[in-house]
C-alpha cells in the first residue's frame, strides 16, 4: 500500500474525538472503585469486630499503606497512557512507598516471640482464602486499568502494566481490609503481599499482550 | 511526582530549527483541527509529517522497511489522535509514537523470515540506506561479537542460518541464540535510551 491512498483513506474516515484526559479516566475507575467496595460492603461483608478493630493501629495501617499504594499506583498507569510519558521512575517510588509501608508494619509491632509462634500468627488456612480474595476482589480494577489501556497510548506496555497491576492488587486488598479479621502485621505482610503479587504478575504477563496497538 | 516525561522537547526543538517547512505551531493546530473533525487540515498534517517521519526512520531501519514502519505510524496517529493533549508540542507527541512503531519495527526483524536479495538491484540513491547503515553500525557496535555477527550475516546479508553457522563457526543454534539475545538487546538498549532521554 502507498503512503497517500492511506492517507486520503484516514482523512476520509476521519470522525471528531473525545479528548482523553488523565482526570477522565481517574474518574471512570474511582467511580468502579466507589461502586465495587459499596457492593461489598452492602452484601454484609464486613468483618463483625469492627468497632473493637477501629482502636487498632494495625488496622488502620492496613488500609492507610493499601491506600496509598493504589493511589499512587493508580495515578502512574494513568498518566503513563499518555505516549510522551514513561512509568519507569514511578514505579522506582512505588516500589520505595511499599517498602516503608512494610517497614512501619514492623515497627507498629515488632515480633517479639522469634519464630516459635511464626505457624499460629500465619494461620495458613485463613491466609490462602484471603489470598484467593484479595484476587478475586482485584478482577474489577484489573479489567477496568486494561480497558483504559487499551483506550490510551501507553509506549511503555512492560511499566504501565506493572503499575496497573500493582494498582488493581493495592484496590482488591484494600477492599478486603474491611473483611479481614486479621490485623497481625506479619499475617498482613505475608499474606496480602503474596495475593498482591499474584494480581500484579498476571496483570503484567497478560495485559501487554491485549493493550498492544 | 511519578511520571518521567521523556524528552522530546529537543525533538521538537530540531524540528523547528532545521526549518524544514516544520511549523510546530501550526501542526498543534492542524491536530486540534482533526480532533473536531476537520478531514483537510487532518489531510494536510498528516501528509506532512510523512516527510518528517521518513527522515526519522531513514537514519534508523533498513530501507525496505521504511514505508511499512512510516504507514503503522500514520495509522497509530489515527487511532490515537485522541490521546494527543493540545496544551503539548505536537511534535513530543509524533515523536513517542514514531519511536514506539520504530521499537516495534526492529521487533518484527526477529519474526520475519530473511529474503535472500540479488546481487543486482538498482537503487537510485543510496544516502538513506548510508545513514541507516551507519545508524545500525552503531547499534551493533554496542552488542558482543558473536551477536553482532550472527545479526550482520543472517539478518542483514541475508545468509541462512546454515551458511552463518558455517561462516561463524558457531553451531546453528548459538546462531539462532544469539541472534535472539542480540535483537532483544538492542531492543533494551532502545528502551533505556529513551528512558534516559
Amino acid at each position: 500500500m502507498r503512503t497517500e491512498p492511506l492517507i486520503d483513506r484516514l482523512a476520509n474516515e476521519l470522525k471528531p474525538v473525545r479528548r482523553r484526559t488523565g482526570w477522565s479516566d481517574a474518574l471512570a475507575l474511582v467511580v468502579l472503585c466507589a461502586v465495587e467496595l459499596g457492593l461489598f460492603l452492602a452484601m454484609g461483608m464486613m468483618r463483625p469486630d469492627m468497632p473493637t478493630a477501629m482502636h487498632l493501629a494495625s488496622f488502620w495501617w492496613k488500609p492507610a499503606s493499601l491506600g496509598l499504594i493504589g493511589l499512587v499506583s493508580g495515578s502512574v498507569a494513568i498518566m503513563s497512557l499518555d505516549p510522551v510519558r514513561s512509568p519507569r521512575r514511578g514505579l522506582r517510588w512505588i516500589m520505595a512507598l511499599i517498602a516503608v509501608c512494610l517497614a512501619s508494619g514492623w515497627l507498629l509491632e515488632p515480633s517479639r516471640d522469634g519464630f516459635s509462634t511464626l505457624t499460629s500468627r500465619l494461620d495458613w488456612v485463613s491466609g490462602l482464602e484471603c489470598l484467593y480474595t484479595i484476587v478475586a476482589l482485584s478482577v474489577p480494577a484489573v479489567i477496568g486499568l486494561g480497558l483504559l489501556i487499551r483506550r490510551g497510548a501507553p509506549t511503555d506496555h512492560a511499566g504501565t502494566a506493572l503499575a496497573a497491576g500493582l494498582a488493581a492488587a493495592a484496590w482488591g486488598a484494600f477492599v478486603f481490609v474491611f473483611a479481614c479479621r486479621f490485623d497481625d502485621p506479619l499475617y498482613v505482610a505475608v499474606w496480602y503481599s503474596l495475593g498482591c503479587g499474584a494480581v500484579t504478575l498476571f496483570a503484567r504477563c497478560t495485559l501487554p499482550r491485549l493493550t498492544r496497538w | 511526582m511519578a511520571l518521567q516525561p521523556r524528552g522530546y522537547g529537543g525533538v521538537v526543538q530540531r524540528l523547528s530549527a532545521r526549518g524544514s517547512g516544520v511549523d510546530n505551531h501550526a501542526w498543534n493546530a492542524m491536530m486540534v483541527a482533526a480532533q473536531a473533525g476537520d478531514a483537510s487540515s487532518y489531510h494536510r498534517l498528516l501528509s506532512e509529517v510523512v516527510a518528517w517521519l521518513r527522515r526519522y526512520y531513514a537514519r534508523r531501519l533498513p530501507p525496505a522497511m521504511i514505508d511499512d514502519a512510516i504507514q503503522d505510524t500514520l495509522i497509530a496517529i489515527h487511532e490515537k489522535r485522541h490521546t494527543y493533549d493540545p496544551t503539548r508540542p505536537f511534535g513530543a507527541w509524533l515523536a513517542a509514537i514514531a519511536r514506539y512503531k520504530w521499537i516495534d519495527a526492529l521487533r518484527s526483524l526477529k519474526a520475519k523470515p530473511t529474503e535472500v536479495l540479488d546481487d543486482d538491484i538498482p537503487v537510485a540513491d543510496h544516502e538513506e540506506a548510508i545513514t541507516s547503515a551507519w545508524s545500525l553500525e552503531r547499534l551493533l557496535a554496542t552488542l558482543k561479537p558473536a551477536q553482532s555477527q550472527a545479526i550482520r550475516l543472517v539478518k542483514l546479508q541475508g545468509l541462512s542460518i546454515e551458511e552463518a553457522s558455517k561462516a561463524t563457526g558457531q553451531s546453528a543454534a548459538l546462531v539462532k541464540v544469539n541472534i535472539h539475545r542480540g535483537l532483544n538487546r538492542l531492543t533494551s538498549l532502545l528502551r533505556s535510551e529513551s528512558d534516559a532521554d
